[in-house]
C-alpha cells in the first residue's frame, strides 16, 4: 500500500498561495513523514519547494469568490479530479491552507474506511461562526482533508463530484444553496448526500479546526500559530489548522 | 472592584475559556486511534466498553467509530492501546488546565 498528500496550489492574480503550499509540504514530511504530491499549474510550479512530485494540469479560472468586499478569483475547479491526479493508493487531499501539526492523521489511514473527511468543525476563536444551518437543506461537509483509497466507492464519489459540478445551479437549487459561486465543500456535501445519506459512514470523528477569516495569522511556522482576533492573541499548537486568512501568506 | 479591574478579570475568563475549549479539543482528537484496520475514539465510553468485554470474553465485537463491527481477539492489546492514548491526551490537557490556575 502507498500512502501520500495530495495539495492542490494555484496562484491567483490576487493572492500567492504557493508559500503557504510550501510551508503545508514541510509540516506534513515533518509530522506524517510522508511523501507530498503537488498539482498546479506552469505559472505556480517554480515556486513549489520539496514536493515529491508535481502533476501539471491546465487549471480552470471561471470561479470567483467574495473575499473582504472584493470579489477575486477562485482556482478551485480542479479537486474533483484528485481521484485520478492522485499517485497513491491511500491519499490525504489537503488544502494548502490545512497546516498539519501533529501525525493524527496517520491513524485515520490506518482505518479500513475509503473516503472520509470532516462534517464538524472547531472555530479556534470559541465563537462557533461556522454554524449557519440556514445556508443549505443538508448537512454541510469540509472537503479541506479527504481521506480517500483508490476504490469503487471513492472512484463514484469522485464521478459524482464532478456530475454535480457540471450541473452546479441545478444542484444548489435542489438543495436550496445559499452560495453561487462553485465551492468544494457543497459540491461533496451533494454528492455525498446523493449516494450515501448515512452520513455516519465517512464522517471523521472529529472537528476540523478553523481560524476564521477575520483571525489575523501574525506569525505561522514549523512550532504552531500566532493568530489575533479583536483585541486578543493566541496561539495554537499540536493541532492541526486551517488557515481561512489568505492574506496570513505574507507572514508564513 | 473598580469596573477596569472586573473588565481585564472577564478578559482573563474569556481566554482562558477558550484556551480550555481548544485544548480539549485537541485532546479529543489525539484520541483518535486505529486497531485491526477500524478506527475508535479512545474515551471513558469505549475504554470502559472493552475492559468489561474482556473480563467476560476471550473474542468480542466492539462497533467502530463508522458503526462497522469489528472483532477483538487481542483484547489486552486493544485496551492498551485505548488507555495509552487516552492518558496521553488528557495529561496534555491537565498540564494546560495547571497553567490556567496558576494564571488565577
Amino acid at each position: 500500500m502507498s500512502a501520500g498528500v495530495l495539495i492542490y496550489c494555484f496562484d491567483t492574480p490576487h493572492v500567492l498561495y504557493h508559500p503557504m503550499a510550501n510551508l503545508c509540504i514541510d509540516l506534513v514530511r515533518l509530522n506524517l513523514k510522508l511523501p507530498v504530491t503537488v498539482v498546479t499549474n506552469k505559472d505556480t510550479m517554480p515556486f513549489i519547494q520539496n514536493a515529491d512530485g508535481c502533476v501539471l494540469v491546465n487549471n480552470q479560472k471561471t470561479n470567483y469568490r467574495h473575499h473582504k468586499q472584493t470579489l477575486v478569483p477562485w482556482y478551485n475547479q480542479e479537486r474533483s479530479s484528485a481521484y485520478e491526479h492522485s499517485p497513491y493508493s491511500t491519499t490525504i487531499l489537503l488544502d494548502a491552507d490545512y497546516l498539519v501539526y501533529t501525525d493524527n492523521l496517520l491513524q485515520v489511514i490506518k482505518g479500513a474506511s475509503d473516503f472520509m473527511l470532516h462534517d464538524r468543525v472547531h472555530d479556534l476563536t470559541n465563537r462557533n461562526i461556522f454554524n449557519y444551518p440556514t445556508k443549505s437543506m443538508i448537512p454541510m461537509v469540509w472537503a479541506t482533508v479527504v481521506i480517500f483509497r483508490k476504490t469503487a466507492l471513492a472512484q463514484n464519489i469522485f464521478s459524482m463530484v464532478k456530475h454535480v459540478q457540471q450541473h452546479y445551479d441545478y444542484f444548489c437549487n435542489l438543495y436550496r444553496i445559499d452560495f453561487v459561486n462553485f465551492r468544494n465543500d457543497y459540491a461533496f456535501a451533494m454528492a455525498l448526500n446523493q449516494l450515501s445519506p448515512d452520513r455516519s459512514l465517512y464522517s471523521l470523528p472529529t472537528a476540523m479546526n478553523m481560524l476564521p477569516m477575520d483571525a489575523k495569522v501574525l506569525k505561522a511556522d514549523h512550532n504552531g500559530i500566532i493568530f489575533s482576533y479583536e483585541k486578543f492573541i493566541n496561539l495554537v499548537t499540536a493541532q492541526d489548522t486551517h488557515v481561512l486568512d489568505k492574506e496570513a501568506i505574507k507572514n508564513v | 472592584m473598580d469596573i477596569q479591574s472586573i473588565r481585564q478579570r472577564a478578559d482573563l475568563s474569556f481566554d482562558t475559556a477558550v484556551a480550555k475549549r481548544n485544548a480539549l479539543e485537541r485532546a479529543r482528537s489525539r484520541q483518535l486511534v486505529a486497531h485491526n484496520d477500524h478506527l475508535f475514539m479512545a474515551d471513558a465510553t469505549m475504554i470502559n466498553l472493552v475492559h468489561v468485554l474482556k473480563q467476560r470474553l476471550a473474542v468480542f465485537f466492539v462497533l467502530d467509530i463508522n458503526n462497522n463491527p469489528c472483532e477483538i481477539k487481542d483484547a489486552e492489546v486493544f485496551l492498551q492501546l485505548l488507555v495509552q492514548r487516552n492518558q496521553e491526551s488528557l495529561n496534555q490537557y491537565h498540564q494546560l488546565c495547571e497553567q490556567l490556575k496558576r494564571r488565577g
